[in-house]
């Protein structure tokens, strides 16, 4: 999906309403022309993601680029002029009529005393008749129907002239006669003025059924690509936390999302995905590692993290089997033993770089003793030490590896950590530079092993 | 045939947005403002015939040359009295109405009105503290008295004031906007009530400043209507080339702000514009309540809520209303002059309130 010159462009954009980031390090790419839907389960960050492209928010780090310029740049005005938006519900107290507030979406072409010019007035009938509304062109937009409001807040789009419409939940108030005539709607608009469209959809038939392109997402893009790739019932399964059967009904075009069906298949599935890699992570030196593997489709387990960590949040989407520890708790040891049960079950383990205190030292032990029985043991390297030219297998001198833990750094044991670490490499585990090669290192890791551990 | 067609029509009309036509509306309501105007000047202490009036303001206009067949005194009172005090009447109206169109608008709130987020209390606190100060008596003989220039600024400070405490991090959320205002206003009272406990002569204090509060158009020159005056006009101005934005603000503030708006820039803009206009007509009326909240209501009743037409429409409403109820202020047991607040709530809330339960349904916040 890479394009020279997309309509739009966010390379990479952070995002939080507070100190935690909602959204990490997102990368989004539309072209002019394309009709994409966006899912994920709710408080995954669609309608932020929405709000950043429109410009009512700014991303914290990065830049949304709109026809090739800084959204920023660009001003509210001529934004309004490119993006237009279709909220989830309109609360208008006044009684606008149909036509004045259509009219409104003249806005961003008015000048400040200037008033509507014969062009406006025939852009404003255009919407309305593109959108199937002029018969209600002097109704009072407060007395219509849900479906019929839809459409005002489409036309009332349409009349700002967009290259790009967003639409927020459209379909999560209507019922279903007026989902489908408002998709039907878009798709119309989107075939034949081109106008490029992101909608954040709940409905995931619906969403299969009109938009060809879709991004799931969990505070950031989990997978993008065709409705059938993307709704799969692994990648559900670890986005929305549930089970279901994809059933292709007519062509690739219908998929339908229905509820399993039996349990002994969804057993099944349990069992073929019981994962071979287990992560142990933290206040957040997890979560690329984390989404890479779940975008590698690599399944993994995860712990023991405490609740209230943002890995914790994140492994509990992503992973297949999360070990849980109370909040800001030292691991205790019926959770430590749970974390020795899994380790006996996996082929690869994978450290990323978490401070080190007395409360996790435990777990970085019984890493220990997991290498010493022979897992294949990874050590990520935090991302600010990296070295972009270095790579793990040049490297040999021990203490030239341990630097690159960084472990001296985050090790608030006196020595204990550094210790552990010591004894880590010592055991054959292998520092590991970028994500990327974590990925790889595991995928080949597992496929090295044959067959499910015993 | 003619009854058929006819009542297709007004079928259609009451189905479709039951408003009547602007340039009606507007035409009617400037010559409503002339018979208004025209009623003020007329009745008072001893009542002046209109064609005497009419002969008396074109001579004075310098364009027409009457014969004068009337008592000099009669073009006094005319002229120096019951003119300053009706064109002082209108402005206040104006002000007050379009001041109240711009809250309502910003607010998206049916309480709103102009007095909402600390004009009130800081106009009272100033004329307060104009009250208790001794200054007055002595530049009593001057144009300006002190009680309107220190309710101007009270007023005009405490909404800074207001704004100031509600802005967080680069915007300012009409909730908080709200709050803060109620706070504030809770604030000043207080302050008020303490300056006038420990003022030396807090009977007569008090009896001048709750005249005052009761609202009344204390002109006698035609001085602070040519300041109010060029207050009015140019807020007025500057509200209507609002008229586009607060159109947008209807549909919320990120509504508006999809719609290319930088909401927070005009947040501030239709703030300052409204106070301004409000402190203006509070520094020669004291507090007239009820004008900036019926008015707006019911000419959006009537015309709906553009802002094109509801600005100037309310503005001369605003002013008709006022005059009028100046007019019975003055005249009902003449020669005592009671609170005009009296009558714009006497008079204002069953016409209004008339309105809002024939038109239930155009009106939902």
């Amino acid at each position: 999906m890479v394009d020279n010159n997309p309509l739009l462009d966010m390379p990479g954009i952070t995002f939080g309403y507070n100190r935690q980031p909602l959204l990490y390090d997102v990368h989004f790419q539309v072209r002019a022309g394309e009709m994409v839907g966006l899912l994920g389960p709710n408080g995954s960050g669609k309608t932020t993601l929405l709000r950043l492209i429109s410009g009512v928010l700014r991303p914290q780090q990065g830049v949304v680029m709109l026809d090739g310029r800084d959204s920023r740049a660009w001003g509210r005005r001529e934004v309004a002029r490119r993006v237009a938006v279709v909220p989830q519900e309109m609360h208008v107290p006044f009684a606008f009529s149909v036509e004045e507030l259509v009219g409104l979406g003249r806005t961003p072409y008015v000048r400040l005393l200037g008033s509507h010019t014969k062009e406006d007035q025939n852009i404003v009938r255009g919407a309305l008749q593109a959108a199937d509304i002029e018969t209600l062109a002097g109704r009072i937009f407060n007395e219509l129907s849900g479906g019929e409001r839809q459409r005002v807040m489409v036309a009332m789009a349409l009349a700002q002239r967009p290259a790009l419409l967003l639409l927020d939940e459209p379909t999560s108030h209507l019922d279903i006669k007026y989902q489908i005539e408002l998709l039907e709607l878009v798709q119309k608009l989107n075939r034949e003025t081109g106008v490029t469209v992101i909608a954040a959809m709940h409905d995931l038939n619906l969403a299969a059924r009109y938009f060809p392109r879709l991004v799931l997402f969990q505070r950031g893009i989990v997978a993008d690509a065709t409705p059938a790739e993307v709704l799969e019932p692994h990648l559900l399964r670890r986005v929305y936390g549930i089970n279901v059967q994809v059933g292709i009904l007519r062509g690739a075009e219908h998929i339908s999302i229905l509820p399993p069906g039996n349990d002994a298949v969804a057993g099944d599935e349990q069992h073929a995905m019981q994962p071979r890699v287990h992560v142990m992570a933290g206040g957040g030196s997890g979560e690329l590692l984390m989404r890479a593997l779940a975008d590698a489709r690599i399944p993994f387990s995860a712990g023991a993290l405490n609740i209230g960590d943002s890995d914790h949040t994140l492994a509990l989407r992503l992973a297949q089997d999360v070990i849980t520890e109370q909040p800001y708790s030292p691991i205790s040891p019926a959770v430590l033993e749970e974390v020795r049960l899994r380790l006996a079950q996996v082929t690869v383990l994978i450290l990323c770089p978490v401070p080190v205190g007395p409360g996790n030292l435990s777990l970085l032990r019984e890493a220990v003793e997991a290498a010493q029985r022979g897992m294949i043991t990874l050590l990520l390297a935090p991302v600010a030490l990296t070295d972009g030219n270095a790579s793990a297998g040049t490297l040999t001198d021990e203490d030239t590896l341990l630097r690159q833990t960084g472990i001296e750094v985050r090790d608030y044991t006196g020595g204990e950590g550094v210790k552990a670490i010591r004894a880590l490499l010592q055991c054959g585990a292998r520092v590991v530079n970028n994500v990327k090669e974590v990925v790889e290192v595991a995928r080949v890791g597992l496929s090295g092993s044959c067959g499910p551990p015993p | 045939m003619k009854m058929a067609t006819r009542t297709t029509f007004i079928q259609s009309w009451r189905e479709r947005s039951r408003r009547l036509p602007a340039s009606l509306v507007l035409g009617a309501l400037a010559i409503a403002l002339v018979v208004a105007i025209f009623l003020g000047v007329n009745f008072g202490a001893i009542a002046i015939p209109g064609s005497v009036i009419v002969r008396i303001l074109l001579n004075s206009t310098g364009l027409f040359h009457f014969a004068r067949q009337w008592d000099p005194t009669v073009e006094v009172i005319v002229l120096q009295s019951r003119m300053p005090v009706v064109i002082g009447a209108g402005l206040v109206g104006a002000a007050l109405s379009v001041a109240g169109v711009l809250f309502q608008g910003m607010l998206r709130n049916p309480l709103a009105d102009p007095y909402l987020i600390g004009t009130s209390s800081g106009a009272a606190l100033g004329a307060a503290i104009a009250f208790v100060l001794p200054y007055d008596a002595i530049i009593n003989g001057a144009y300006f008295s002190l009680t309107p220039m220190l309710a101007f600024f009270g007023a005009v400070l405490s909404v800074l004031f207001v704004y100031a405490i509600a802005r967080v991090g680069g915007q300012t959320p009409v909730v908080t906007l709200l709050l803060a205002g109620v706070v504030i206003n809770a604030v000043l009272v207080a302050i008020q009530t303490l300056i006038l406990t420990i003022s030396p002569h807090a009977q007569f204090t008090l009896d001048s400043l709750f005249s005052w509060l009761a609202g009344g158009v204390s002109v006698t020159t035609w001085m602070p209507d040519v300041i109010v005056g060029s207050f009015v006009v140019v807020g007025f101005a500057l509200a209507w080339m609002l008229s586009g934005a607060l159109d947008a603000f209807g549909l919320g503030e990120e509504g508006a702000a999809h719609l290319g708006l930088q909401v927070e820039r005009y947040k501030l803009l239709i703030i300052v514009v409204g106070s301004l206009l409000t402190a203006a007509a509070v520094s020669i009326s004291g507090l007239i309540g009820f004008v900036g909240l019926v008015v707006p209501h019911t000419m959006r009743l009537l015309l709906g809520p553009r802002h094109r037409l509801l600005l100037p429409a309310s503005a001369l409403a605003g002013a008709i209303f006022l005059i009028l109820a100046d007019l019975l202020a003055r005249t009902v047991i003449a020669p005592t002059t009671l609170p005009v607040g009296v009558f714009t709530a006497l008079v204002g809330a069953p016409f209004f309130l008339f309105l809002l339960r024939n038109n239930k349904r155009a009106y939902r916040w």
